[in-house]
């Protein structure tokens, strides 16, 4: 498909934890285009998390491909996964994930870091990115004294800063009360349509579901509807 | 940033990590000390044999120490004499006459080595005179007097002013024996030698030989060890019809003994990294099991193997070589106190030290010259105990670790 960013081809994973087989994604074909905000939505065990990391490049398909801008990624190696994720795609975590002894801003710069990027570039964007979160305040605390929402808009900050193809998103509010909920999704919203950033997450939560501007939904590792929110 | 974020890291957990880094100090500290002890205990050991037994170098007729045979005694000592006195590198000789005999008492007998000396040149290259701890390093002129050592006259039951035979081989190998005195009785820091050597005046010896003015030994001292090796070779160019050989040739255990301790020293010192570096690398295994799900998260953002691996080398090497500065300040402190006013092992058995030529006041010398290798052994020690935690964590898969 032209303009996709992630073409996903008839991508199959099966998990045998104890010798029962138990198929978590079976045939999905899945196309995402530059700037879109798509909600991956089902009930729990529907394969959104394994699909997020299939795509993430973090968990390889049995079979099937996955291209992310002309780059067939189950065909790479693992170091090369590595690099691949470092340069094109932003993880944002259901658990904020932060490194509880870096800063704020030394946990949002930790991918420039490891992309090795000039200090004077870094700050310049980590000025901009805490400005568009509404932390420039806070950008020297650690994530100890920020509250679940603040820390998780430290956690978008950092999945922004190397500017990625892609932002995965794994329940981002599931752990947010309802008004740090809402200041994400407007972030996240805004800067999907600032930085024309796609966004791509898995979630239960209605009110992420509402801001979506695609919606597919997954039952039993299967595509069972690709709508807009009206028609979900 | 692996260097920010590996010491940070170390201090999330600060008992674990002082404890270690506790360890690891303490670990140094007592390998530096028993190092800078066995040096101190050397470097006496070493004194005691320069400055009492042997001295620098001796020199003798070829092949006169095998047997003791008094026919090789050293020939055209006048022009060796004026030889050496001229030698700048000399600080004092002594000339002495030596045979073997037999000390005889009412108590029984004992075999010895009879040396016949001159109490003024002993007294600059023996310092026997400091050893008498009965009577004098003298000879009244018309008294025949012998010294023995403490453990030679308990072990023959004889004192001060009492009266001994000795009987030796002279020159023409006839037995001869004479009444002799005690004159004194001394005691060295080598009981061993106290039990078999007696001195006799060396004009009576000579004479009892009939050897004339002969000597069999000339025992020299230098204003510096570190002359030896050059003395030696340029003493040997000149007298080549001599043995001239330096106290390591004539005390060939000391000088065994001290590269021995050199060796036992490090082994001890590796024994103990060998041991600390299991309970680093268990900190280590348990920092990062803790931190499993943020390992995950970072290999999933994007950290390759190399960085995770400098980040677990550098940590490793943080909660190792932190230990480092405050060992070595602790250490030197500790060393250069007992260095000064000495150490007395007189408790863990003077006798015992004394039987292997041990003084028992030791005064530790710092192991300056090895610390470069003990800070070697040490990153050595870090990088050994990083191996296990960082394949560990290489291991990791990111979805299972962030599943955890």
């Amino acid at each position: 498909m032209e303009n996709a960013v992630i073409d996903a081809h008839n991508i199959s994973k099966t998990y045998d934890p104890s010798g029962i087989p138990v198929p978590a994604i079976r045939n999905v074909h899945m196309h995402i285009a530059k700037g879109e905000f798509v909600a991956l939505v089902g009930p729990s065990g529907s394969g959104k998390t394994t699909l997020l990391n299939m795509i993430g490049g973090l968990d390889h398909p049995d079979s099937g491909n996955i291209i992310v801008n002309g780059t067939d990624i189950t065909t790479l190696r693992s170091n090369d996964l590595v690099k691949f994720r470092l340069h094109n795609i932003g993880f944002v975590f259901q658990a904020f994930n932060l490194i509880p002894v870096l800063t704020a801003k030394e946990n949002a710069e930790f991918i420039m870091l490891l992309q090795k990027e000039k200090k004077a570039k870094r700050d310049e964007r980590i000025d901009l990115l805490f400005k568009q979160v509404g932390l420039l305040d806070k950008k020297n605390i650690r994530p100890a004294q920020l509250s679940g929402g603040q820390q998780q808009r430290v956690a978008v900050a950092r999945a922004l800063a190397s500017k990625p193809q892609f932002v995965l998103a794994d329940e981002p509010t599931a752990n947010l009360d309802s008004a740090s909920a809402f200041n994400l999704l407007d972030m996240m919203a805004k800067l999907n349509s600032e930085e024309t950033m796609t966004f791509i997450f898995s979630t239960h939560d209605q009110r992420v579901i509402e801001r979506a501007k695609r919606v597919i939904t997954l039952v039993d590792g299967q595509i069972v509807s690709d709508a807009t929110p009206l028609q979900y | 940033m692996i260097v920010r974020l590996a010491w940070r890291n170390i201090w999330r957990n600060k008992m674990r990590s002082m404890v270690i880094i506790a360890s690891v100090t303490a670990g140094l500290f007592a390998g530096m000390a028993i190092m800078a002890l066995y040096k101190g205990m050397m470097k006496s050991r070493i004194r005691t044999v320069i400055d009492t037994e042997t001295g620098h170098i001796q020199l003798h007729a070829k092949d006169f120490l095998g047997d003791l045979d008094p026919t090789l005694f050293i020939q055209g000592d006048e022009k060796m004499i004026a030889t050496l006195s001229a030698d700048k590198s000399i600080k004092a000789f002594a000339k002495r006459t030596i045979t073997a005999g037999m000390v005889s008492t009412p108590n029984g007998s004992s075999g010895v080595s009879i040396i016949g000396i001159s109490p003024q040149e002993e007294m600059n290259v023996s310092g026997l005179g400091k050893k008498m701890r009965q009577g004098k390093l003298d000879w009244p002129a018309k008294t025949r007097g012998i010294l023995m050592g403490k453990k030679l006259a308990k072990k023959l039951k004889i004192a001060v002013g009492e009266k001994v035979v000795i009987t030796m081989t002279d020159t023409a190998d006839n037995l001869i024996s004479a009444a002799y005195r005690v004159q004194g009785i001394y005691q060295s820091a080598n009981a061993p030698l106290d039990e078999v050597n007696v001195y006799l005046s060396r004009k009576d010896l000579q004479d009892m030989l009939g050897l004339g003015n002969q000597v069999h030994e000339i025992a020299v001292t230098l204003h510096d060890d570190t002359l030896l090796h050059s003395t030696v070779t340029r003493l040997a160019h000149q007298f080549p019809f001599l043995a001239v050989e330096s106290w390591k040739t004539l005390s060939p255990e000391t000088s065994l003994m001290a590269e021995t301790v050199d060796t036992l020293s490090y082994i001890i010192l590796v024994i103990i990294l060998i041991a600390l570096s299991f309970g680093i690398m268990n900190t280590m295994m348990m920092s990062i099991l803790e931190r499993r799900h943020e390992i995950g998260m970072m290999m999933a953002l994007g950290m390759g193997r190399i960085p995770l691996l400098m980040l677990i080398m550098t940590e490793t090497f943080f909660l190792t070589i932190t230990g480092i500065p405050i060992a070595l300040a602790t250490g030197t402190i500790a060393i250069e106190h007992y260095a000064k006013k000495g150490m007395d092992l007189s408790g863990m058995g003077k006798e015992m030290m004394e039987s292997f030529g041990f003084e028992t006041m030791i005064y530790p010398d710092f192991p300056s010259d090895k610390i470069g290798f003990i800070i070697a052994l040490v990153f050595a020690t870090a990088l050994a105990s990083s191996i296990v935690p960082i394949v560990k964590s290489l291991r990791m898969d990111p979805v299972s670790a962030l599943q955890k």
